[in-house]
């Protein structure tokens, strides 16, 4: 049977493509990944075996950036927490209490602006939200324009700046606890963190531990390292803290889109044909 | 007047000879009697334009909440039963879906605003049609039909003010012409909707989910079946409930208060 295998649609990191499997495969042509993350793939060993590599970036941007500006909205509007008062058995709430903070207007600081950091630019704009925005590489003029984005050089000029910082960066060396304990004190004590990239982008010791002294107001996060997070983690308990279960892409048309964008790559892999998203090993 | 309270009846007034004004938090006006206040030479007063925006923002982050299925998923990643996160757990996408905005006045515009950067298509219905470059500047078309518009949208939100005509606007037959998949979100007022009706069309899967910052009453009694259904997400109606807008509805609010003690013009009075 391993014989036959050519190509793999790899579904929510499922199966591991290790040494083992690559060796027991031998026509595999290309592996096609649901989703954009090539975080938890070897691209150097899959290309040592001439394989080719596929990710699905158009099927993901809009849904990631719905799920960024839901977490963002629902994170300042204490949505989880007044919704669990609204239905709890006991009605003792104060309504005076239930501040939450005001979206439109705020400073939004953006991290990372691939396609999915500008589409939530795109979206916060609509809010009147200032944005700023820190990239390996600056955008160009007009594409700063259209969402009134304004550079950092220096990611502690954003930092210092936001009322919502949102992380959108692929997960890299380079990017690998990109938020610790230094950055969460740059960040204003009322500022809210969001994360819809990688669990490892962030050192959750720090977050769980800047959180609880009110170092930042509120976190939001679709992604944690691992995935669910041992069940006794101190952000589990945290008051002030939404976790989602890494539902960026999961919607009913992304998820259409994306294995039509996998089944693309496959079938231009088989037949030898260049392929729309082909991944290269850095 | 703070959230509805004191109430304002005859007795009441009766009680306070000297009573000048009656300063509203907020911009809905269905609690009071305007009629009986008048009668007794007291002028009212509102804060109705502070609160569109985080009103409208509400309203969007109850659609995105409630279309990505974002209480249940916290749900899921908190409980200490969750071993895994199941891989056909899926919600609705908002891009590119059909927005029907019921009620386009301040705030139901300021909500197209914001649909519109999510590339969702606008339909909207309105005592009046709005003008068409304000159409134009969200991509809104006009729905003269409410029934046209409940028929095609994936999302349906209500930003109506509560008049007799309003009532129970949104009742079993406009539940029944809305998609199956269609989701309900309330930012106007709890009466304007049926809460039966839509209990029932919740049940049966008439409709798909409601997300609500308003209910009747507030809060609904503790054994109420919409605080039981999992597609139902229920806030206390804290459409207008920063620190921002709070703090401008305070000097708003006293402003409209000291002008009328001064003999002077009211700001904001509702006539």
């Amino acid at each position: 049977v391993g014989k036959k295998v050519q190509a793999i649609y790899l579904w929510w990191h499922k199966p591991v493509i290790d040494k083992e499997l690559l060796q027991s495969l031998p026509n595999l042509k290309v592996i096609a990944n649901s989703g954009v993350g090539m975080d938890h793939l070897d691209l150097k060993l899959i290309a040592s075996f001439g394989v080719k590599m596929a990710n699905a970036p158009r099927a993901v941007s809009s849904a990631t950036a719905d799920t960024g500006m839901a977490l963002l909205l629902a994170s300042a509007r204490r949505l989880v927490e007044v919704h669990n008062i609204s239905i709890s058995p006991s009605m003792e709430y104060c309504e005076a209490d239930i501040l939450g903070v005001k979206v439109t207007g705020a400073t939004l600081g953006i991290i990372g602006m691939g396609s999915i950091g500008y589409k939530i630019a795109l979206r916060a704009k609509a809010f009147e939200m200032n944005i700023l925005y820190h990239n390996r590489t600056r955008r160009k003029m007009q594409e700063e324009q259209a969402v009134g984005a304004t550079y950092c050089k220096k990611i502690d000029s954003l930092l210092q700046q936001a009322d919502f910082v949102m992380l959108v960066v692929s997960l890299t060396p380079q990017t690998h606890k990109l938020i610790g304990k230094r950055e969460l004190e740059l960040m204003k004590p009322t500022a809210t963190l969001i994360n819809i990239s990688r669990g490892a982008v962030v050192d959750q010791e720090a977050l769980a531990a800047a959180l609880q002294t009110g170092v930042i107001r509120a976190a939001a996060l679709d992604v944690t390292s691992p995935e669910p997070l041992p069940r006794e983690h101190p952000l589990l308990k945290l008051k002030n803290v939404i976790i989602t279960p890494h539902l960026g892409i999961k919607t009913d048309k992304a998820t259409y889109m994306i294995t039509e964008e996998a089944v693309e790559n496959i079938l231009a892999a088989l037949n030898g044909l260049p392929l729309p998203s082909e991944v290269l090993p850095s | 007047m703070w959230y509805h309270k004191p109430a304002i009846n005859e007795e009441l007034l009766q009680s306070l000879p000297n009573l000048k004004v009656v300063a509203s938090s907020g911009v809905g006006i269905d609690h009071l009697d305007l009629k009986l206040l008048s009668r007794y030479g007291v002028k009212v007063s509102n804060t109705p334009f502070i609160v569109s925006t985080d009103t409208a923002d509400m309203g969007m982050a109850l659609l995105l909440a409630s279309s990505r299925r974002l209480v249940e998923g916290h749900e899921m990643a908190v409980s200490p039963d969750t071993e895994y996160f199941p891989a056909d757990w899926l919600g609705v996408e908002v891009s590119g879906a059909t927005l029907g905005i019921v009620g386009m006045g301040t705030i139901g515009y300021k909500v197209a605003e914001r649909a519109k950067a999510f590339e969702m298509k606008i339909l909207y219905h309105n005592r009046n049609q709005r003008k068409k470059e304000e159409e134009s500047a969200v991509g809104a078309i006009y729905c003269k039909k409410i029934d046209d518009l409940l028929q095609q949208s994936d999302f349906v939100l209500l930003a109506v003010n509560l008049t007799p005509q309003t009532h129970k606007l949104i009742g079993k037959r406009e539940l029944e012409l809305m998609k199956p998949t269609a989701t309900l979100i309330n930012i106007s007022r709890g009466l304007v909707v049926d809460q039966d009706a839509l209990v029932e069309a919740l049940q049966n899967k008439v409709i798909k989910a409601a997300a609500l910052d308003v209910t009747y009453p507030e809060p609904l009694p503790r054994d109420h079946p919409l605080l039981k259904l999992k597609n139902v997400i229920i806030t206390p109606h804290i459409g207008s409930a920063t620190n921002k807008t709070r703090w401008v509805m305070m000097e708003e609010m006293t402003e409209s208060i000291e002008a009328a003690l001064a003999g002077l013009p009211i700001p904001r009075e509702v006539l």
